[in-house]
């Protein structure tokens, strides 16, 4: 259902990744980018592979989840593959027709950037947004960058924002059906006429929502302010962070990983 | 129990206005979520009656109003206007729209013109009627809903919530629909704010006699204005019948989560005690004259 | 022994400011009002009687343009307090979706408690003991927008308990629930009344008003009435007469007790709400006039 629809995609489990904590998980994904573009052999590529399919498997998720995830990207990575067969040039030419000519190099740099871009993808994803709820996402988000407040970077308050709009966006989402339907049943017509006209027909939705939306951030203003909200200084928080055993020897292995691939 | 349609209980084959047959409905169907909204329903609204449905939040009554003008289409079954599937032509479903009229719960939140005249007009507008039909049914529509002629031309923003409503309702009747429905359309009001929607509803049809289905969780409200009732439970239609034999039956009405009036409680308690009165009231002034009955015996 | 008092207003008087200078939109003017600690009153008055403005000077969220508010012997008008003053007298305010600012119910109930920084352990017992006070426990990680109106409202008022205040007030919280919804809110609230807990609820439904210690009528900015509700109730005429419902139940018995056979011969109490205690009174009137049949 549309209501169920959230900031990415987060899928509910408890394996080992799902439990780690946030900010874990934002730095193993940082390690993890820049692993991936220190792969530039077959064996550091491999490599690669294997920790990111070991990966996956330990975070119990399913393949179609994994390969439907890859979907959006496919085109991308076929477009820069393609590029990379046509325009590498090497020493002895694999085949030539048409004037052109594509060299073994270039078939090389093609399987590269595919493995590149679908595990860059897919590592992420698995990494965060497949395993971490929104709002586990925003609090590690807030910790991690928490020392940034003393250069004035207002870490509390983006994390704050994310909160609300992640509340928020089911709510908003529910109220344009509504209205939607309302204006539907006013025999307003969403389907027909040209993108002009489309677009004009979207005013009767639009400006009761955004009446709406700013009606209720009057009310949840006035009601955290009635729960004594006075921005992030001298707030605790419910559930603290803290690494577990997990959390280190996550960090140790791709500590290791991130070495061998530049050192291989 | 006993679902009556509407024909044999006149005695005489009469094609009812709008009619349910085997209509059930699924919510995400297909999919490891879905739910099912109705099941099997079979329902017929007599012309000019107001009917009441009542049932439990969940019970799939909203699902049921979108279903009679075409938002939604039935998994099976058919929905008849007039003896005619809605469904006929899916292309032609907008002109059905315009013939079913359906009041959202809290509409005043669609309002979105700069005047209440252009917010009332946008129904009739979208049906391609002429600038001076548009006028005409803008100004009986407001008229039907109370609304003064010097409310007009005032952002519909700058009303108080009853105000709003009235607009949002009156865009609703401005469309001139065979049929009315209304889905809680004195939510939240006060008593002065409902007693002035409902019997504004009730004056409607009384003079341009429509067919009228009223959604309500308020027993007392159903009581005053509905004429027959329509009792659903876990998306099936458990009761149909004249308001007066529903309210009897307050086991069934009271299973499904609801209560009756009080003043049923009242009646029922002082029948059961052995008192000559009957029980299917529910309006003080029947309870006041089955009383002074009984007192009059003497 | 007089009994505490929580919130005491002097001559309030308050004015919402408008564009236009001529007019002045007094939404309540010249109120006096002295809330007992631990008493449930019922705030009662059709839209724009003034009933919510007042709920929203209980805790300084409008301060008084005239007289002054005392909660607790704080002035609600200075700002220093204003803290202390919002941890002892809670709100819960009409639309539950918009007052839920986090994405899990428990997270939510803990918003108060973390702005006030207290100590993660004693959040976490807090908001238990809140989601267990108002029945929503096995819902602590469910996400809000999931929730029926009416566990909604329940995990806003556990919002507010976990703030543990000394009072709660209820802005027309029940206004937007169907009658399941609203009898959730009266179980929870009467519960907490039980407890010590003072209540105030602002309402424009009778049969709620009908349950706590003490009405308070408003129309037009100004208390109408104030007393029991029995009290309240026996003058039917009044409150019909500024848009309130009269219960079924007080305006049959009214009618009955004013007509001319019974007048003289029988005699209803003012005020009755509840339908046991009218039909044990109509079984007596039956009685006296030797009517039909016996209860077996």
């Amino acid at each position: 259902m549309l209501k169920d629809i959230t900031l990415g995609q987060f899928f509910p489990g408890d394996s080992i990744v799902h439990k780690l904590d946030p900010r874990m998980k934002i730095i193993l994904m940082m390690i993890y980018v820049a692993a991936v573009f220190f792969a530039d052999t077959w064996l550091t590529f491999s490599l690669l592979i294997i920790c990111t399919l070991a990966l996956i498997i330990v975070s119990k998720l399913s393949v179609g989840t994994i390969l439907k995830g890859m979907k959006p990207i496919v085109f991308i990575a076929a477009f820069t593959a393609v590029i990379n067969i046509f325009w590498s040039t090497g020493e002895t030419p694999l085949v030539s027709f048409w004037g052109i000519t594509i060299y073994p190099e270039g078939l090389r740099m093609a399987v590269f950037t595919i493995i590149r871009i679908v595990s860059l993808v897919t590592g992420t994803s698995v990494l965060l947004t497949y395993t971490t709820s929104p709002m586990a996402l925003t609090d590690g988000i807030e910790r991690l960058f928490s020392p940034l407040k003393k250069i004035h970077v207002p870490v509390h308050e983006f994390a704050m924002m994310m909160t609300i709009a992640l509340r928020f966006i089911p709510t908003l989402v529910e109220e344009t059906e509504k209205i939607t339907n309302a204006q539907k049943a006013r025999g307003a017509d969403f389907e027909s006429g040209n993108l002009l006209a489309r677009a004009k027909a979207m005013i009767p939705v639009l400006i009761p929502l955004f009446v709406s939306a700013f009606r209720r951030a009057d009310e949840l203003a006035v009601a955290m302010e009635c729960r004594l909200y006075h921005g992030g200084e001298g707030r605790t928080r419910m559930k603290v962070l803290k690494l577990s055993v997990s959390d280190i020897v996550f960090l140790i292995i791709s500590i290791a990983f991130f070495a061998l691939m530049v050192v291989l | 129990m006993k679902v009556v349609p509407r024909s044999e209980r006149h005695g005489h084959n009469i094609v009812a206005k709008l009619e349910l047959e085997n209509v059930s409905y699924v919510y995400g169907a297909g999919t490891p979520f879905c739910i099912t909204a109705l099941k099997d329903i079979n329902i017929s609204f007599g012309e000019n009656k107001i009917t009441g449905i009542i049932g439990h939040t969940g019970s799939g009554k909203s699902t049921l109003t979108q279903l009679f003008n075409g938002l939604i289409k039935p998994e099976t079954g058919v929905v008849r206007l007039d003896g005619m599937d809605i469904w006929e032509d899916p292309k032609a479903i907008s002109k059905i729209r315009h013939r079913i009229g359906l009041v959202f719960q809290y509409p005043e939140y669609q309002l979105f013109e700069e005047t209440v005249e252009k917010d009332i007009a946008f129904g009739p507008v979208n049906m391609k009627k002429t600038p001076e039909q548009v006028k005409l049914l803008v100004e009986q529509a407001a008229d039907f809903t109370g609304i003064p002629k010097s409310m007009l031309c005032m952002s519909p923003f700058e009303l108080s919530g009853g105000q709003k409503r009235r607009v949002a309702i009156a865009g609703v009747i401005a469309m001139d629909p065979d049929i009315l429905v209304l889905d809680e359309p004195a939510a939240g009001l006060d008593p002065g704010g409902r007693e002035e929607i409902l019997g504004r509803i009730k004056a409607y049809r009384d003079k341009k006699n429509k067919t009228v289905i009223l959604i309500s969780h308020s027993m007392e409200d159903m009581a005053k204005y509905a004429e027959e009732l329509v009792v659903m439970k876990n998306g099936t239609v458990i009761m149909h019948d004249t308001v007066a034999e529903v309210f009897k039956r307050t086991d069934l009405i009271e299973e499904t989560g609801l209560s009756v009036p009080r003043i049923t409680k009242l009646m029922k308690r002082l029948k059961k005690d052995g008192y000559p009165v009957s029980d299917s009231v529910y309006t003080v002034e029947a309870a006041y004259n089955e009383i002074m009955n009984v007192l009059n015996k003497q | 022994m007089p009994k505490e008092i929580i919130i005491s207003a002097e001559n309030i008087s308050f004015e919402y400011p408008t564009d236009d200078m001529s007019v002045n939109h007094a939404a309540v003017s010249n109120v006096s009002i002295a809330i007992e600690k631990g008493s449930f009153v019922a705030i009662l008055g059709h839209n724009g009687s003034g009933k919510s403005t007042l709920a929203k000077l209980f805790n300084g969220i409008l301060v008084p343009t005239e007289g002054k508010i005392f909660v607790k012997g704080m002035d609600t008008s200075d700002d220093d307090l204003l803290f202390e003053l919002r941890k002892t007298v809670g709100m819960v305010f009409q639309n539950p979706d918009n007052q839920l600012v986090a994405t899990i119910v428990e997270e939510d109930v803990a918003f108060a408690p973390e702005n006030l920084g207290v100590q993660p352990a004693e959040i976490r017992k807090r908001v238990d003991k809140a989601l267990e006070t108002v029945g929503m426990k096995e819902y602590a990680s469910h996400a809000p927008h999931k929730l029926s109106g009416g566990q909604k409202q329940r995990v806003a008022i556990a919002g507010i308990l976990a703030m543990e205040p000394e009072c709660i007030v209820l802005d027309e919280s029940t206004a937007m629930l169907d009658p399941a919804g609203r009898a959730e809110i009266m179980k929870t609230i009467k519960r907490l009344n039980e407890n010590g807990m003072t209540v105030i609820l602002i309402t424009h439904y009778m049969d709620e008003a009908a349950e706590a210690d003490r009405i308070i009528v408003m129309n037009d900015g100004k208390v109408e009435a104030d007393g029991a509700p029995r009290k309240i109730f026996s003058e039917p005429g009044k409150l019909s007469a500024i848009g309130l419902d009269v219960p079924q139940i007080t305006e049959l018995t009214e009618l009955l007790s004013s007509s001319d056979i019974i007048k003289n011969k029988f005699s209803f109490p003012k005020g009755i709400t509840d339908e046991d205690e009218a039909a044990d009174y109509i079984e007596r009137l039956f009685d006296s006039f030797g009517a039909a049949v016996r209860p077996q």
